[in-house]
């Protein structure tokens, strides 16, 4: 029997046949990106030759795609988050009336992460404990946490302008010529979970957990705790987020992190991470709120009006959509084994 | 160890589900290099006993004794501790992902810092595919794309590379193809030969027959039947199945060979 090997011919071709195959997906979402380049190129060149396009791109783009980095997470896990921009904002006024509190130290960053991390605590035990979905979960704490700041701050903003210039505060969202602080931070942190993703015991239960909870279970992988810490995790990195955010606009501001929520979710799901779970890359989303950020700058830079932004955002995601759901089609056809 | 003849064995095993008694006091064993056929109707509470042994239900009374250890329960790990794995029809694959990491799932090898030796891995998946007879199919290969008996494959590889010690089959060639079912019964040979021991629970008498040593019949709870295979053809072992589905018990002929006396 073990000589008689019926070979299905979809195996007899290699199905490596190169980086192209595997990676499909995302040089596709490389190619939209590329390609709306050189269209916003081309509608303004003097604009898009400017360093400068690129340096104001780059300074707000961290906003969006740093919680949508850890998002991803939490969508392959199947999950959804809707409670990040409450806990941006959380993080965010913890560090602020740290500073005010204790002055300027990391201390304020510390427990600003440390917010995060509870936040994201408490999204995880809804979730695993008392096996509350986590759409409706994250309602609850998106509206605890905004409420909670509101509260805190009665509505009203805090500056932050007198801490420009110290060395924390140039390491978090200074700049390194023309190049923004925080979006070195973007790309340490993308690395860092597309390392942990790929090639650490973890990501590969973030994965499986996703993909098949019930094997998981079977397998003896803590599910439970899988998710609690993606959420514990993406709580920290959510409230770095705001952090960031709000350091650069100098201002703490209440409703801060509201117009990422949208945003955030359409990263990753550009990216090509779908919300059913179990794939995805950090990759995608990295370029797909590349994606997202760079219409914005390319519609002001061509001049016209920013409720443009919306409607070729729409469009963008739909058209990448299809694309996925194209080549995953092609894919499946080619590589099912049939007998 | 000659008194560790077998390698589980129940004890009075009872499973209440409400008010319906799954299993009214099973005593189920197993020996050591034994393929044992598990057969029974709908509802005669095959399932429900391979998933106390796999950890998945807790019995409401009894205790399960494997390599001489007594459980009054056991969870999904311990059970996979112990070396009892479940292969189930698709239900323990992570479909999107590599035939290596299915393999390992749950049990991967890492270095320091919990990071994956994936080199190591694959190779050990592929060294085991081919050992298995899977050899044409690389290890990065998407398990969703393969078909059901080629996933069933992988999940029997799983367990020789866990080195399990009770592989247990529940419904391994349900809606598979007539190649195909020969395929999977070519990897509980396989199991056989590596000195392992197996549950094979089936509907189709005729895919059990050609690979047990024993079978056991299950009817509404209760084990009824318990016979070698050198005593029964199939057409004997279609036959009793049939008296209990009429009658409720063994055909007298055949009960001088039943290792359970009624």
């Amino acid at each position: 029997m073990g000589k008689r090997s019926v070979l299905p011919k979809q195996l007899k071709t290699p199905y490596f046949t190169g980086i192209t195959a595997k990676y499909k997906l995302q040089i596709a979402i490389l190619a939209i990106f590329l390609m709306l380049w050189l269209i916003f190129f081309a509608i303004n060149p003097s604009g898009f030759s400017n360093p400068y396009t690129y340096t104001a791109m780059l300074s707000v783009a961290p906003f969006t795609i740093i919680p949508a980095l850890s998002l991803t997470y939490v969508i392959i896990l199947g999950e959804i988050d809707l409670s990040f921009p409450s806990v941006m904002a959380l993080g965010a006024l913890v560090l602020t009336l740290t500073w005010k509190t204790f002055g300027p130290t990391p201390l304020g960053l510390l427990l600003a992460l440390s917010a995060g991390l509870l936040a994201g605590l408490l999204n995880g035990i809804l979730i695993t404990k008392f096996q509350i979905p986590s759409l409706i979960a994250t309602i609850g704490t998106m509206f605890l946490w905004r409420g909670f700041v509101l509260v805190v701050t009665q509505g009203y903003g805090i500056p932050l302008g007198e801490y420009r210039g110290l060395p924390i505060y140039e390491m978090l969202v200074g700049r390194i010529g023309i190049i923004p602080v925080q979006i070195i931070w973007t790309v340490v942190i993308a690395l860092v979970l597309w390392v942990i993703l790929n090639f650490h015991k973890f990501g590969a239960y973030v994965y499986y957990t996703g993909d098949n909870r019930i094997a998981a279970k079977m397998l003896g992988i803590n599910t439970d705790k899988v998710i609690i810490s993606v959420y514990m995790i993406h709580g920290a990195i959510a409230a770095f987020a705001g952090v960031l955010a709000t350091l650069e606009m100098a201002t703490f501001w209440p409703a801060l992190g509201e117009i990422y929520l949208m945003k955030s979710i359409a990263s990753v799901i550009v990216g090509g991470t779908p919300v059913t779970g179990g794939i995805g890359t950090i990759f995608g989303t990295f370029i797909g709120g590349l994606i997202l950020e760079l219409i914005e700058t390319g519609i002001l830079a061509a001049g016209v009006t920013g409720f443009w932004i919306r409607l070729v955002h729409g469009l963008v995601i739909i058209i990448a959509l299809i694309a996925q759901v194209l080549i995953r089609r092609s894919e499946m056809r080619r590589m099912r084994v049939v007998e | 160890m000659p008194e560790e003849k077998y390698i589980v064995e129940t004890v009075n095993l009872v499973k209440r589900f409400g008010d319906v008694v799954a299993l009214k006091g099973v005593n189920f064993k197993v020996r050591v290099n034994e393929i044992v056929g598990l057969v029974g109707d709908n509802g005669a509470g095959k399932s429900t006993l391979v998933k106390i042994l796999a950890g998945v239900y807790a019995p409401t009374e009894g205790e399960i004794i494997i390599k001489g250890q007594r459980f009054k329960r056991l969870t999904p790990r311990k059970a996979y501790e112990l070396g009892i794995v479940l292969v189930h029809q698709e239900r323990t694959l992570s479909e999107n992902h590599t035939i290596w990491r299915n393999i390992f799932m749950g049990r991967e090898l890492t270095g320091p810092l919990g990071f994956l030796r994936i080199s190591e891995m694959r190779e050990r998946a592929q060294k085991l595919l081919r050992e298995i007879g899977l050899k044409a199919i690389p290890p990065d290969f998407p398990v969703k794309y393969l078909s059901g008996g080629y996933k069933q494959g992988v999940q029997i590889t799983r367990a020789l590379c866990f080195e399990a010690d009770l592989v247990i089959l529940d419904e391994p060639t349900i809606q598979l193809s007539l190649a195909e079912v020969q395929r999977v019964l070519e990897y509980v040979r396989e199991l056989k030969k590596r000195g392992k021991s197996s549950i094979f629970i089936s509907h189709n008498i005729y895919h059990v027959y050609p690979v047990a040593d024993k079978f056991v019949i299950l009817d509404r709870g209760r084990i009824v039947g318990e016979f070698l295979k050198k005593d029964l053809t199939p057409d004997d072992l279609s036959h009793i199945m049939i008296s209990i589905a009429r009658t409720g018990r063994v055909p007298p002929e055949y009960r001088e060979i039943n290792l359970i006396s009624s």
